[in-house]
């Protein structure tokens, strides 16, 4: 059996075409080189079906582009989102623990540590100076100044602490909206599948969202045969195929609106949502009850060593602070109420008590755990920076290794301009020679139709 | 092979980049501080130690500002019983005069005027004040022990006033009037009613002398205690001040940079940078553009 004189003509016109599609493609790369979650695409060429010449001797037919094939490594998308939900628990802790490394401004010249040192000193001068009404107000002001020093950390410590339940809140809105989107692209993604196209440029949106979604918790994806996925958030399902759920968050579950809810305790590493529960629901509160904890010996010891006393007036039960919590500690004791003298009246030299309060400083005082207030303060402080310094810590190997898995996948999955430049020449050359293959079998042609049987004209 | 891309040179040179910047940055922050420690996070461990020496320098300067208000009232309180001491030694001369048998009574009667004058100077320096405390009235320091032309009474209490001057360390400052001030006013008066009366001379010369000697030996051993505690002041106030130059120390090395380190950390760092730039500036521009021919 013979073939069609114009085999040839349509072999090169085949060759033509693939290599023009394959130039786009090339062309498509190198623009989006620089879009982010962008998945390099390559033409995957196949040959087309082969002409049998005669029995046993097939004739090959030329080449076809078989599809556009997005390189991708998803067991990388795995590993690189489980890494990015810990930089985005890390980032988040820190963030806020710096706010609050802010408030406590330690070490310094104006914290609450100078602030105690500046009360004990002026306890000290009372029992140096009892007969003295300024010393006694000095002292007063040095309470009011401590006291005002507590009430103004307690009050930034729970200004933090509304702003990280608002953060919470707006992060699971956010997570919401992604799985309103998440929902229409596998719309999308679907529709496009119905009509046999792969829809690259959308799966590549889906995958970019669902990687941004792992700074917020932990992203699990599971693909369907129809081209959708289904998304769990932190266990707790957020997606499933056409159908997107709404999270709320109570107290550190996380639940969803099925008809039978499911839900999932947050824990501190899950994700930014999960680093910002945990600070709002353990981490700050156990600060501010340390620090509650500092107000309410400090009040309370010095208010029983205070009535036990006897004022510069002579009255005695006299208390000198009110208040049980950082933010609502006062001083009410005026400079004739400080009980610096162990007995009654008319001796204003008397400065026993005095003496034993500046010596409160030294004392352990077993509602702090066996601290003395300047070693309860230091180790709310210790704690805090450690906390900090640990977080700090864990934002930069998060940092180091998302950074790491992110160039592996862009190792596979990345444009090299190198490569598409070296592909636009390999396409381009091939271009040229099956246009000059098309123009071999065309001068053979013009030779056959044009040259023959003119033989003698 | 691996296969590197043109975005993971980017993001390498970058990440390398804001590293070392980030370093920089913080050197510069303890260059410019001082300060190698400006947050806990810092260093926890060392914020804990700078707040304990901060609490303990604290303490200490105003221990040191204990010792010396206490080194003060003690010093008034050395300079009046000097005083008191001297008047003592003068009634004891005029006692010695009037007991001389030859004395006629007006001349008896003029050393007891004198007597009482030496009483009231000493009742005046019993009512020496510091920063206005009476220092001989005990605890009752806005009462006037002794009144002046009126009866000898001792008006103050006998408490004794403490000052802290180290951790859990107190020390008495004062004496009180009673114990010092009274006998001495007792003996003298004594001896002018007996120069009144006409008293015998072996009266005067033995019972009273003997009262009046062992009220001014009172006093010198008075003088003796309120010397060895101003000494004491004294060593507390050197011991204090060298603990407070070894917490200083200790607090500077805590929370200061070391400027020496830090310059050279500094320098270091500055010249990686630099290079980490100009590297990334060759590493990013050139591809295979560059390179082929249109």
């Amino acid at each position: 059996m013979s073939v069609s004189t114009f085999v040839g003509i349509e072999t090169a016109l085949r060759g033509l075409v693939a290599q023009q599609q394959a130039l786009e493609i090339t062309g498509h790369n190198i623009t989006n080189a620089n879009t982010a979650g962008y998945t390099r695409e390559v033409a995957n060429f196949s040959t087309t079906g082969a002409l049998q010449v005669q029995p046993g001797s097939l004739l090959g037919t030329g080449v076809t582009v078989t599809g556009f094939q997005r390189v991708r490594d998803s067991f990388l998308d795995v590993q690189l989102r489980a890494q990015t939900m810990l930089q985005g628990s890390a980032q988040a802790t820190e963030d806020n623990l710096g706010q609050v490394e802010g408030v406590i401004n330690e070490p310094s010249d104006t914290g609450l540590n100078s602030l105690l040192g500046s009360y004990w000193s002026a306890w000290q001068n009372v029992a140096n100076s009892p007969q003295d009404p300024a010393t006694r107000q000095a002292l007063v002001e040095a309470a009011k100044s401590l006291a005002s020093g507590l009430n103004n950390t307690a009050s930034q410590l729970s200004t933090i602490a509304s702003q990280t339940a608002q953060d919470a809140g707006l992060t699971l809105q956010q997570v919401n909206a992604d799985a309103q989107t998440l929902q229409s692209l596998n719309t999308a993604i679907y529709n496009a599948k119905a009509v046999g196209d792969t829809a690259n440029d959308l799966l590549d949106q889906r995958d970019k969202l669902l990687d941004d979604m792992s700074q917020l918790g932990g992203v699990s994806v599971t693909d369907n045969a129809d081209g959708t996925n289904n998304v769990t958030f932190d266990g707790v399902a957020l997606v499933a195929g056409k159908t997107a759920y709404t999270l709320s968050e109570s107290g550190g579950t996380l639940s969803n609106d099925m008809t039978t809810p499911q839900t999932a305790t947050l824990t501190a590493s899950m994700g930014k949502l999960g680093a910002l529960v945990a600070q709002r629901d353990t981490t700050i509160p156990s600060y501010q009850s340390q620090l509650d904890a500092i107000a309410n010996a400090l009040a309370t010891q010095t208010n029983t060593l205070n009535s036990a006393g006897y004022a510069l007036d002579g009255t005695t039960g006299n208390a000198f602070f009110s208040g049980t919590t950082a933010a609502t500690i006062a001083v009410v004791a005026t400079s004739t109420k400080v009980a610096a003298s162990a007995t009654a009246g008319g001796v204003p030299g008397d400065n026993t008590n005095a003496l034993t309060l500046a010596d409160l400083q030294n004392q352990a005082i077993a509602s702090l755990g066996g601290s003395t207030i300047n070693g309860a303060y230091a180790k709310l402080v210790t704690t805090i920076g450690s906390d900090s310094q640990s977080a700090q810590r864990a934002v930069s190997n998060a940092n180091v290794l998302v950074d790491s898995l992110t160039n592996r996948r862009d190792s596979v999955s990345g444009v090299s301009l190198d490569e598409e430049m070296t592909n636009l020449v390999k396409y381009q050359q091939g271009y040229q020679a099956a246009s000059r293959a098309l123009n071999s079998i065309d001068d053979a042609l013009n030779i056959l139709i044009n040259r023959t049987g003119r033989v003698g004209l | 092979m691996t296969r590197v891309t043109n975005s993971m040179t980017a993001r390498t040179v970058l990440a390398d980049i804001q590293n070392v910047q980030a370093q920089l940055t913080e050197t510069q922050n303890r260059l410019s501080s001082g300060k190698q420690l400006t947050k806990p996070s810092d260093d926890p461990f060392g914020t804990s130690r700078a707040l304990l020496y901060r609490g303990e320098l604290a303490a200490n300067t105003q221990y040191q500002s204990n010792v010396n208000e206490a080194t003060s009232w003690l010093n008034t309180t050395d300079t009046a019983l000097g005083s008191i001491s001297d008047d003592a030694a003068r009634a004891r001369d005029l006692l010695l005069q009037g007991a001389n048998g030859s004395m006629s009574q007006t001349d008896k009667d003029a050393i007891a005027d004198e007597l009482d004058q030496l009483a009231d100077s000493i009742k005046t320096a019993g009512n020496t004040q510091y920063a206005g405390s009476y220092i001989f009235s005990g605890a009752k320091t806005g009462t006037q022990p002794f009144t002046i032309g009126g009866t000898d009474a001792y008006a103050g209490d006998t408490s004794t006033i403490n000052r802290e001057i180290g951790q859990g360390v107190t020390v008495p400052v004062n004496v009180t009037g009673d114990t010092v001030v009274s006998p001495v006013l007792a003996a003298i008066r004594q001896a002018a009613i007996d120069l009144r009366a006409g008293g015998t001379p072996g009266n005067l010369g033995t019972t009273d002398l003997n009262a009046l000697d062992a009220a001014s030996d009172n006093i010198s051993e008075t003088r003796a205690i309120v010397g060895a505690r101003q000494n004491r002041m004294a060593s507390a106030l050197s011991r204090l001040q060298q603990i407070n130059v070894a917490q200083s120390q200790q607090l500077s090395n805590t929370e200061d940079a070391d400027m020496a380190q830090t310059m050279i950390d500094f320098s270091t760092q500055s010249a990686v940078y630099q290079a980490a730039l100009k590297a990334g500036a060759n590493l990013i521009q050139p591809s295979l553009m560059n390179f082929l021919s249109s």
